[in-house]
């Protein structure tokens, strides 16, 4: 799963993820959860205990859509099974459906979504697009050298709170307030960062040797159409 | 005065690419929370509530790069970007979010361009965030499947989204913007030549 080329695992999961928002297939939503969850468990090197823990906000969202499937879907239909478990509110079997249509997608969703959160690399990524998705160079590494100021703006976002609270002033979690500082910190590093880039001899135009070639061979074809050929076999078959 | 042109400088992309990170550090922090409330309405089948409080956060990339900008394909390039960062940071909604940043970004780029990208003022602020809310509340039709919910939950849904986008990416957006720019930030953009 690794060595796919991250690129082109991108697009197959863009068109997996499309083809199944074509209907409500609720055995072949879980059957992509739980197929694409295993492989994620199994690929060798994935952090499985930081897996197992980013499922939970997922199964949460996916109850989440569960629940409010049950209580306002719009099946409506009155000829099904009333079931009234949850105080007087009156459910009715349809509306069950409903709610397994829902969170059924939001776990397939989740699958696929993990599947490639787990085995792919950031920088391998922005490269692929680079080389085999034509991205032009100077977003591919403005792109870069921005993502790699993640963990600094992270940083800023308590620094800036606490910043806030010794002053005495009360923010939110996405107040303004400190919403400003870290902008106007941004607007400075941006300037500066594209003045280093280019008086290092980044140039926007320029033709590039390439130092990390992401290949792209047959597996990453197979992987397209095997993947969606599955699906799609299971939308027909299932 | 510099010709509005089509083309991206790198200072522009490395502007936008920093945005998109600190609306990521900011749009975390309003996820935890988002996920507390929508855990918290879960038994009432509440819980889309707690997702849509904080869905304005998703387009202010567009609207501020937009804004500050001023220049064609200015928000949906921009939304691109904070999803393809998004992607990389490892959000589990994986791949789908690049495909949700165009159809946001688009949203608020057909605001700006009926304007001609000559118009930047609070209304076609609103007006943009707005459109990124309408077309992100089709997609959801699409992808999460809205079509289930009932009407009325639908409505209470697209509310709520609706304030929290004019909020967030309109009047929050509107104003840091301006503040960027009466601080001198941004000479080197639209937004700060026309301040000046």
């Amino acid at each position: 799963m690794k060595k796919l080329n991250p690129g082109w695992k991108l697009l197959s999961l863009i068109i997996a993820s499309l083809l199944l928002s074509t209907t409500f297939h609720i055995r072949l939503n879980l059957l992509v959860a739980a197929a694409c969850l295993t492989v994620t468990f199994c690929t060798p090197g994935v952090d499985r205990r930081r897996l197992l823990l980013s499922m939970i906000p997922f199964l949460l969202a996916a109850l989440g859509m569960f629940t409010a499937g049950l209580c306002f879907g719009s099946g409506g239909g009155t000829e099904g099974v009333s079931v009234s478990a949850f105080g007087q509110r009156t459910l009715y079997a349809s509306n069950l459906t409903t709610a397994m249509q829902l969170s059924s997608r939001i776990l397939a969703y989740g699958g696929l979504g993990m599947l490639y959160a787990f085995t792919s690399n950031a920088f391998e990524l922005v490269m692929s697009l680079m080389q085999q998705f034509k991205l032009p160079p100077k977003f591919a590494y403005g792109i870069l050298a921005a993502y790699h100021f993640f963990p600094v703006v992270q940083e800023e976002y308590f620094i800036v709170g606490s910043a806030l609270k010794v002053r005495g002033v009360k923010a939110g979690p996405v107040s303004p307030k400190r919403l400003f500082p870290m902008l106007v910190q941004a607007m400075e590093r941006s300037e500066s960062l594209a003045m280093a880039m280019e008086s290092r001899g980044f140039e926007e135009n320029a033709p590039r040797a390439v130092a990390f070639s992401v290949p792209v061979g047959l597996a990453d074809y197979l992987f397209l159409a095997g993947l969606n050929g599955a699906i799609l076999a299971g939308l027909t078959l299932l | 005065m510099e010709k509005k042109t089509n083309t991206w400088k790198l200072k522009e992309i490395i502007l936008v690419a920093m945005t998109c990170i600190v609306f990521g550090v900011v749009y975390l922090a309003a996820v935890y929370l988002a996920s507390f409330i929508a855990s918290a309405l879960t038994p009432f089948g509440l819980s889309p509530l707690g997702n849509e409080l904080v869905f304005g956060v998703w387009f202010m990339a567009a609207t501020l790069s937009g804004y500050i900008l001023q220049k064609p394909s200015a928000a949906i390039v921009s939304e691109v970007i904070a999803s393809v960062i998004e992607v990389l940071l490892g959000n589990w909604f994986g791949p789908m979010v690049i495909v949700a940043g165009i159809i946001q970004g688009a949203g608020a780029e057909i605001v700006f361009a009926a304007n001609k990208y000559r118009k930047f003022d609070g209304m076609v602020m609103y007006f943009a965030s707005a459109g990124a809310c309408v077309t992100s509340f089709l997609w959801s039709f699409v992808r999460s499947g809205y079509g289930k919910f009932s009407i009325p939950f639908l409505v209470m849904l697209f509310v709520i989204r609706l304030i929290s986008s004019l909020v967030f990416s309109g009047f929050i957006c509107k104003m840091t913007g301006d503040g960027l720019a009466r601080m001198g930030l941004l000479k080197g953009y639209e937004l700060g030549r026309s301040h000046e």
